[in-house]
């Protein structure tokens, strides 16, 4: 490993989830500062768990109707985060755990969801492109988004191959600069909506708890 | 946008002040709150909310209709003076205000005329964005300024001035109060029945919606009947008897906390038990939830809307009723202020499954259920109907498949939509209204059974 890989893959990246780490803290105080609406009405009934299932709601596809009626979007969906997942947790995996990647089924494991996340990525931006509603409603950031997310899976995957016409120091390094820079960019740019998902959830289903709405289930 | 006709969609003639755009920031800081900075923050602009809006579904080659895209109206203006990174690069998220008067026309008749705040979207979005909330949330900012709909702005001044959204004086109120109570009297053949104005101690003071009182008093003569039945004691205010509540609409949070208020002190001025309103969707979701947030009126007795007051006699053996009297089919439309706002969706069932003998349910329903198109005031502003009447084929559809001979409802505002959309698409079938079903289900006991029944409950 070059000086400039091994910096990149810890001083470097450190650094920007560092930087990331106190971007999100001040995003949560920034959320945070918006006055709260204080409910003065009593509620309806004892809780009927809504908060629960609201912030469960991602993991119940059938509660919406756009999955419902189109189950490959949230198939889709799915794929796409795990790849995330895969992608950020190889960014740990390189520098600090380079073992596990000598496991060949472990690592054609990461190959194959980075992959498939790499498919549903460019199927994504197909969708965008295609799609006249959602043409119309994308910003710079929603495609640069999600480019530089589907060309992250495409380095992750060349990040751990043991092929070394794809696999070396450079897209090890590539792959820790675009992390890197996703560590600076994410809590500026619409990729941050994890850290606001818990929030928006919590607040639609206290409102329903209190409601009572939702006692079906 | 093609769908609205700008030449009728003007300003508030009644408020000719000059367009001032550079007001709108400032305004947004004084509204926002966090459960909406959360929802213009979150949107990733996936579109899943476009497959579950009846207007795209009515729609679906227009892109205009997308609920994000009618949200984005305002997040746009978020974006440029609050997040971050459109403070700097505004470009990147698309983020800006409106510049001209033109622009805040646009902004106009997207909030108030392509969206009935039904928050279909919002139960259908995976992070959760309330799209309704932040339409409303639109609307204020322009009411502010006075853009809004003359229809509504019309309304609005009623009900500041008058306490009421149509005006009633209170000579007219008494006079027509009079006039129901004889009918009733008559109709029930009884001199007991009384409709008393500010009585103090009663069980509960009755809201009702001001068309009962100006234009249709067939559900408020029903209720006085289905109360005199079940043996109530029960009142209305002289002053804040009006459970509309156009704040909700034009997003004017004042508005919304004087209308409520009157309600919530004449209830307090008569030192009721209770306050029950009378079948309104935005009237229940005004007075039972989102008033006391507005007049920040800390809620100290029980409000409910007239619909768990007859659940409740029902349960309680109170009302005499025979199913076998309502023997057309009835279907029942969930308003969406009643189910996805407030959670009502058993009790009117309990109801329809005992006072009728075909009740079926429509598809979707309950939290799923279309709106009737004519919700957040869309019927008082009537340059939006084209487009209204448009989307209402979703609904007129799901209506059309039940194959039922009435659909029932909840809601004034519902009855009226429905009502207009059943006659533009030719539909065979009557609107009515829960009490509609319920009075005529009733079963009326002979004279000496009721003086006994009503001698036994006082004693209770």
């Amino acid at each position: 490993m070059s000086d400039l890989n091994g910096l990149m893959q810890h001083e470097v990246h450190l650094a920007a989830l560092s930087f990331m780490g106190a971007a999100y803290i001040l995003r949560i105080v920034w959320l945070l500062q918006f006055k709260k609406i204080e409910e003065m009405s009593l509620p309806a009934g004892t809780g009927n768990g809504a908060v629960l299932q609201s912030l469960l709601a991602v993991a119940k596809p059938w509660t919406m109707e756009g999955v419902r009626k189109n189950p490959a979007f949230y198939l889709q969906f799915i794929i796409f985060h795990l790849g995330a997942a895969a992608a950020i947790g190889l960014t740990f995996l390189i520098p600090y755990r380079p073992e596990l990647l000598k496991e060949t089924l472990f690592v054609e494991s990461l190959q194959m969801v980075l992959g498939a996340a790499f498919i549903a990525g460019l199927f994504r931006l197909y969708r965008r492109i295609a799609d006249r509603a959602l043409r119309l409603i994308s910003t710079p950031d929603d495609y640069f988004a999600l480019i530089t997310m589907t060309l992250f899976y495409a380095l992750g995957i060349g990040a751990v191959s043991d092929n070394p016409a794809i696999v070396g120091e450079q897209s090890v390094l590539v792959f820790f600069l675009l992390a890197a820079f996703f560590h600076i960019y994410v809590p500026f740019s619409k990729i941050i909506h994890y850290l606001y998902y818990p929030f928006t959830r919590y607040y639609l289903g206290k409102m329903m708890e209190h409601r009572n709405i939702g006692r079906e289930g | 946008m093609k769908a609205i006709n700008n030449k009728s969609a003007g300003r508030c003639t009644s408020n000719p002040a000059p367009v001032e755009p550079g007001r709108i920031p400032e305004l947004l800081h004084k509204k926002i709150n966090r459960q909406t900075a959360c929802s213009l923050a979150a949107c990733v602009h996936c579109g899943t909310c476009a497959r579950s809006c009846h207007y795209v579904l009515a729609r679906p080659n227009d892109p205009f209709m997308t609920p994000a895209y009618k949200a984005d109206q305002i997040r746009r203006i978020f974006n440029r003076h609050i997040d971050w990174l459109g403070r700097i690069f505004p470009r990147w998220i698309r983020a800006g205000i409106p510049r001209d008067e033109q622009d805040i026309q646009r902004l106009k008749d997207i909030v108030f005329g392509t969206c009935s705040g039904c928050r279909r979207c919002t139960f259908n979005c995976p992070m959760g964005v309330d799209n309704a909330a932040l339409i409303r949330l639109a609307r204020g900012i322009l009411t502010e300024m006075g853009i809004i709909p003359e229809g509504m702005a019309n309304v609005c001044r009623n009900q500041w001035e008058s306490g009421n959204q149509m005006s009633v004086t209170e000579e007219e109120f008494r006079d027509t109060l009079d006039w129901i109570r004889c009918e009733v009297q008559y109709e029930l053949k009884v001199d007991d029945l009384e409709i008393a104005v500010e009585k103090e101690g009663c069980d509960f003071i009755y809201a009702v919606n001001p068309r009962e009182i100006k234009y249709d008093p067939s559900s408020f003569m029903n209720a006085a009947k289905v109360f005199y039945l079940a043996g109530e004691s029960w009142t209305l205010p002289r002053y804040g008897w009006d459970l509309t509540n156009f704040g909700l609409f034009s997003g004017d949070d004042r508005l919304g906390a004087f209308m409520a208020k009157n309600l919530y002190q004449a209830a307090a001025r008569l030192r009721a038990k209770r306050i029950v309103v009378s079948e309104c969707g935005h009237g229940y979701r005004s007075v039972r939830w989102e008033g006391y947030n507005w007049a920040k009126y800390r809620q100290a007795i029980p409000t409910e809307s007239v619909v768990e007051t007859i659940d409740r006699y029902l349960r309680e053996g109170r009302l005499n009723v025979d199913l076998l009297k309502n023997g057309t089919s009835v279907t029942f439309h969930d308003s969406c202020n009643v189910a996805r706002y407030s959670g009502l969706l058993d009790e009117p069932r309990r109801i329809l499954k005992q006072v009728c003998s075909d009740f079926r349910e429509m598809h979707p329903n309950r939290l799923q259920n279309y709106c009737c198109t004519g919700g957040s005031g869309l019927l008082t502003m009537p340059e939006y109907r084209p487009l209204r009447l448009e989307t209402a084929k979703i609904k007129a559809d799901q209506l059309k498949a039940t194959g039922a001979g009435i659909v029932c409802t909840m809601c004034h505002n519902c009855r009226e939509g429905l009502g207009d959309l059943i006659s533009h698409y030719r539909l065979d079938m009557q609107v009515v209204q829960i009490m509609d079903l319920v009075a005529e289900a009733l079963v009326l006991p002979d004279r000496n059974m009721v003086d006994n029944c009503r001698a036994e409950i006082k004693q209770v």
